[in-house]
């Protein structure tokens, strides 16, 4: 029996020791890994087992799951409200990261230019803050400033200012499809784009001085020094934090489900809340519907971090995997 | 040579930590200390939970553990506050040495307590987990779905022999609970109530209204508008008031409508049996068309309804209805009859308001429909059955648990009016609540063996509430002559026991129970669109049926056919 051979670098053809013997060699090493390997197979390839479910009738009660083929998924992909749920969570996944980011590094750019350090502390400050707040919190406050009651703060805002005249109703902000879209974007800046300039801010940081002292002695004027300092050196961290976020677009819900009703689910419903509904909100479900439709969204995110990936590899000469 | 022993050692560490944890976890996962119910019987698989003794035959099985589900609605065993806990400590143990006895062993009994508002959820988690308890509380809808699986057993004989069979006075709700074959897997210790229509009486006088003139639709509708419009909080400001609140335009659970009965009137917006046992969508009908229109009108066009009713849940209609800014509140609400009644007043008292409270008698046209207001489906309490063909231990569970709790006498009394020394007592006794308001301060003095409520411990100003069967509600009275003088409750039940028909009993078919999300959501955006966005109601129902049409006509296939 011919052993294999393999080729060293310095192109000297060795005999390959077989599997088990070099195993035994690096016993140690296998040893170190093999608390890591339990860990994965454990933690995050056992729980997967439960995609088998998308293909079963999984209900609760003493029935085993039976086998249902792709009956899921045809019902799926023949479900007006599913699809429509789809586009929503990409429309708003994708405006909401591009928007958010847009904005951090817009403020992350303006605290940068800030002379005041204690006012830069102040202000980082309190931008931060909503991020710690929960999305039930923000929402109690939302629909208290845009309820459309006689008590709303908003509409009676509006009234004073004379926007909305007396013979005008209140404007019911959450429950009109033109607007919620928009108010949603609205929150969801006021309360993450704090969070999101630290990034940006740390970035900022790392600029020489010696670029801006360069641009100083050629005249360049502090737009100047922005637009063609500042700017290009952030670039490659706004991509990257774009092509990272990109990645996490199927996973809305929390924002979501606070804040929509049944008189905007054509503009806000998105793929979390129903699962959430066709699984929560019935007397008995079935579960595999759910895992058949979180099976889809896992696999439309699988598909945009390859393909941020691949534009990674394309803009910065390097993958995020 | 350290190095490579270093490593190793590590890595053994590390991989035994792991893997106890792993199978740490799955313990804890079967012995059930979290919050999914474990410890407890697994259904159909023959085993019970870890307190039972099977000594043969059916009948002599001995109990010694009853793993308990319930929703919200015991009060007894919540453990949110310190108060609960006092409470719940004070509680379980009466209870156990009360079954005890009067079984002749010793018996304990865990409960678990799941999120009142996702109760349905919950359940379903735990039963997907096989995490089964012995006995649990189900709504009259959840219980129609369970029933065809196998998971709950058929009590209809249990029931039929209970000791407290000659004591029940309200047959009728058992039999109601029956599936087509008179097979029982529910027992409904009390009626499910319903809402009873609330007015602020000082907004009636300061209108120049009598509320016993309300008679019809038109007379309720003029009484709103001039709430609107007018000055009924008397600050001397017009139309910065509404006329009615609710939460949701629609309910959440049968029977859909009792939030807004007078605008629903004879409409019932979801599947329904006919008179002539014919199955049909209720929501493709001309009374829903015409309860749209005037939902719309009184919603959209004239604002007589606090547009927050929309998004509003119970707690936020509740509090903005009966706060102390009245600018913006409303003058009427429908809310749930007897212990909500006095809760009403009390807040409204609290917040130094006038507490009295108007009970609007059903108007014509529920009357001349339903014939009152609707009493929904009784809450359940349900076995799991443990699927090994043998009765004996089920039977145990239903003697021990089911037929003592309305055994007229001590255990009644716990499940009544909750653990005596906490929440009630016949000792002798003197207290004041609200002691430093002159106003509502009252006395309360009771002789040695006078059954009396005690103050609440959350709020000692307030006298405690019931535990979980209401004496006003429950199909068989207590028997030891324990009576709650709670004057308010009492009149709210007697009002709404007068004016009440039962609601229609929920659909039971395989789709339905699974798809049934597609239809509240089909119908929940077509009452969005006319109603909050004034759309038109033919529209809204041509998409209504285009959206959910088949999966309706499937669902009415299923349910007539098995007729």
């Amino acid at each position: 029996m011919s052993k294999k051979k393999k080729v060293t670098p310095e192109g000297i053809e060795v005999r390959e020791k077989p599997l088990g013997l070099r195993i035994w060699n690096n016993r140690g090493h296998y040893l170190m890994f093999l608390p890591v390997f339990l860990f994965v197979l454990i933690i995050c390839y056992w729980p997967m087992l439960g995609i088998r479910y998308s293909f079963m009738e999984y209900k609760a009660g003493p029935a085993a799951p039976t086998w249902t083929g792709l009956t899921h998924f045809q019902r799926m992909f023949s479900n007006t409200a599913f699809w429509d749920a789809f586009r929503n969570t990409l429309i708003l996944s994708i405006v909401k990261l591009f928007l958010s980011t847009f904005a951090s590094v817009v403020v992350s750019i303006f605290l940068n230019e800030m002379g005041s350090l204690f006012m830069k502390k102040s202000l980082q400050t309190i931008i931060y803050l909503p991020h710690f707040m929960s999305w039930a919190v923000v929402a109690s406050i939302f629909t208290l400033i845009l309820s459309p009651s006689s008590t709303g703060m908003l509409n009676g805002m509006l009234r004073d200012w004379g926007i909305l005249g007396a013979n005008d109703s209140n404007i019911h902000f959450l429950a009109d499809e033109g607007l919620w879209r928009p108010i949603f974007y609205l929150i969801n800046i006021w309360k993450e784009t704090g969070w999101g300039t630290i990034i940006f801010l740390a970035t900022l940081s790392g600029i020489s001085p010696e670029l801006y002292e360069a641009a100083d002695i050629d005249g360049a004027t502090r737009m100047q020094k922005m637009m063609y300092v500042t700017l290009p050196a952030l670039s490659n961290t706004i991509i990257t934090v774009l092509i990272l976020n990109l990645a996490k677009v199927m996973n809305l819900f929390e924002s979501v489900f606070v804040l929509y009703n049944p008189a905007v689910y054509s503009v806000s419903d998105v793929i979390g809340t129903y699962i959430y509904r066709q699984t929560f909100t019935v007397a008995r479900p079935d579960y595999g519907y759910s895992t058949a439709v979180g099976l889809f969204r896992s696999l439309v995110g699988c598909i945009l971090v390859l393909i941020c990936n691949h534009a990674s590899k394309k803009v910065r000469g390097r993958g995020i995997v | 040579m350290k190095r490579r022993i270093l490593s190793v050692t590590t890595a053994v560490a590390l991989t035994a930590a792991l893997l106890m944890t792993a199978c740490g976890g799955g313990s804890t996962g079967s012995s059930g200390s979290g919050d999914s119910g474990a410890g407890t019987t697994t259904a159909a698989g023959g085993a019970s939970s870890g307190g039972s003794e099977s000594s043969g035959g059916s009948g002599e099985y001995q109990l010694t553990n009853i793993k308990v589900i319930v929703d919200g609605t015991v009060n007894s065993v919540k453990q949110e506050t310190e108060f609960q806990r006092t409470t719940r400590d004070a509680f379980i143990p009466q209870l156990e040495a009360a079954i005890s006895e009067r079984i002749g062993h010793d018996i304990t009994i865990d409960f678990e307590v799941g999120d009142h508002s996702k109760y349905s959820e919950y359940v379903g988690r735990m039963f997907v987990s096989e995490q089964y308890p012995d006995v649990m509380i189900m709504s009259a809808a959840m219980m129609r779905q369970y029933q065809d699986t196998g998971l709950l057993w058929d009590m209809s004989e249990a029931y039929a022999n209970a000791e407290f069979q000659n004591r029940i006075q309200l047959t009728g709700i058992a039999e109601s609970m029956k599936d087509s074959q008179g097979r029982l897997y529910g027992f409904a210790p009390t009626y499910g109530n319903g809402c009873i229509t609330y007015i602020k009486q000082a907004w009636l006088d300061n209108c120049g209204i009598n509320g016993d003139d309300i008679k019809t639709y038109d007379d309720f509708y003029n009484m709103l508008k001039t709430f609107t419009q007018g000055d009924p909080d008397g600050n001397g400001v017009d139309g910065d008031t509404y006329g009615f609140i609710s939460a949701g335009l629609i309910g959440t659970e049968a029977p859909w409508t009792n939030y807004m009965a007078e605008f629903w009137q004879d409409a019932y917006p979801n599947i329904v049996q006919g008179e002539d046992g014919v199955w049909y969508d209720g929501f493709q009908t001309d009374a829903t068309k015409a309860a749209l229109e005037r939902l719309k009108q009184a919603y959209y066009v004239d604002k007589v309804i606090d547009p927050d009713s929309y998004t509003a849940g119970t707690k936020q209609a509740r509090e903005k209805w009966w706060g102390a800014e009245q600018v913006g509140s409303a003058g009427v609400f429908s809310y749930w009859a007897g212990n909500w009644y006095n809760n009403l007043i009390t807040n409204l008292g609290k917040n130094d308001l006038d507490d009295r409270v108007y009970e609007l008698a059903p108007i014509e046209e529920i009357k001349n429909s339903w014939g009152g207001y609707l009493n929904r489906e009784a809450p359940v309490w349900v076995i799991i059955d443990d699927g090994d063909g043998d009765d004996s231990r089920e039977q145990a569970i239903f003697d021990a648990f089911l037929d003592t709790m309305l055994d007229g006498d001590k255990i009644q009394t716990l499940w009544t009016y909750g653990p005596e020394g906490v929440t009630w007592s016949t000792e002798a006794e003197e207290f004041v609540t609200n002691p430093d308001d002159p106003d509502k301060r009252k006395e309360y003095s009771y002789a040695e063996g006078e059954f009396h409520m005690r103050p609440d411990l959350a709020d000692p100003n307030t006298i405690a509430g019931k535990n979980h069967l209401d004496p006003a509600l429950v199909v068989s009275p207590l028997t030891n002559g324990y009576v709650s003088s709670n004057d308010n409750q009492d009149i709210s039940n007697k009002f709404f026991t007068d004016n009440c028909v039962d609601a229609p009993a929920s659909p039971t078919s395989p789709t339905y129970s699974e798809r049934s999300a597609e239809i509240m959501d089909a119908r929940d955006v077509a009452i969005s669109s006319v109603v909050v966005q004034g759309g038109d109601v033919d529209a809204a129902m041509d998409t209504y049926k285009a959206t959910v049409g088949t999966l309706v006509d499937q669902i009415l296939e299923e349910l007539n056919s098995a007729e």
